[in-house]
């Protein structure tokens, strides 16, 4: 990233260089606007906004997909994602009602941020390691275009991944009778309990 | 392909999704953080994919996404049943797993 910017410094710039510029500062925009909706996840009072803020999170994760070569991946996780597990929650927030929550600030609430604090420091701890293998891989960035993204996801997981594609399937299945069962069965009227 | 990026933007949504699921009381926001936490790998798998020239990475997080989907699901039907039970949304006042 650097000497891209040094180039741009010093102003010698062809074609190549501006566009690498542009998407690697679009990139870099994209990824901060990201961290910063992750941070309105975790600190609006209300969850409703936390949940609009997870949407944005969550789109900004799909035009990173974008910028890495993954469009079906990007579709997917705004279908999906954006789509189908927000509206879940919303739908939740909406049932259950939407009650702020107060703020407190307790020791165990320090020493939980500390905590992960020092976890950050450690997962920055593997920027200093980089590749531990070469870079050998099939797909390439030609490769994909030629057949798409979509295909070349697809041949990939029907030849090579077919027994954990076959597995999610039946995963989605369990979590599908597993609700059914959850909501049908398991209510009871609601009864008037003593505090515990 | 700047992997450094892509690293550092994971590790910081990984612990900030930590982060909201240790602080947060509403069980709600605190399976928000979990798919915050899910979503950073899903993006260090993507990007890395892209670095190592492999779709297995891609591969990765396409499963990853489905577990999370099925995850989201049971989780949203637990908290559900426990609020028609208990009428409190509280994690600190959910101790005994019998109605």
């Amino acid at each position: 990233m650097f000497e891209i910017l040094e180039q741009a410094w010093a102003f010698n710039l062809d074609r190549e260089t501006v566009f690498g510029l542009v998407e690697q500062s679009f990139v870099f925009v994209v990824g901060m606007t990201a961290i910063l909706a992750s941070l309105g996840v975790i600190l609006c009072a209300s969850p409703i906004y936390s949940a609009l803020y997870l949407i944005g999170h969550m789109c900004c994760l799909a035009l990173l997909f974008l910028f890495y070569n993954a469009e079906f991946l990007a579709a997917v996780q705004v279908v999906v994602y954006a789509g189908a597990v927000m509206i879940l929650f919303l739908f939740i927030i909406a049932l259950l009602g939407a009650k702020k929550e107060e703020r407190d600030s307790s020791f165990e609430k320090l020493m939980g941020m500390g905590f992960v604090a020092l976890l950050f420091c450690e997962l920055l701890m593997a920027l200093g390691v980089g590749f531990t293998r070469p870079m050998e891989g099939q797909a390439t960035e030609d490769a994909i275009a030629t057949v798409g993204s979509a295909k070349a996801i697809g041949m990939e997981l029907f030849s090579h991944h077919l027994i954990p594609f076959e597995l999610a399937s039946f995963l989605l299945l369990v979590a599908a009778v597993g609700i059914i069962s959850l909501a049908k069965f398991s209510y009871r009227p609601i009864r008037k309990r003593t505090r515990v | 392909m700047d992997t450094d990026f892509v690293l550092f933007v994971s590790a910081a949504i990984f612990s900030i999704g930590a982060v909201g699921f240790l602080i947060r009381k509403n069980p709600l926001v605190m399976f928000m953080s979990v798919e915050l936490m899910l979503n950073s790998v899903n993006l260090l798998l993507v990007g890395y994919s892209k670095a190592l020239a492999s779709l297995d990475g891609q591969i990765f997080a396409l499963i990853i996404m489905t577990v999370a989907a099925a995850e989201v699901v049971v989780g949203l039907a637990i908290i559900l049943t426990i609020f028609r039970t208990r009428h409190d949304l509280n994690v600190d006042h959910i101790n005994v797993l019998k109605g």
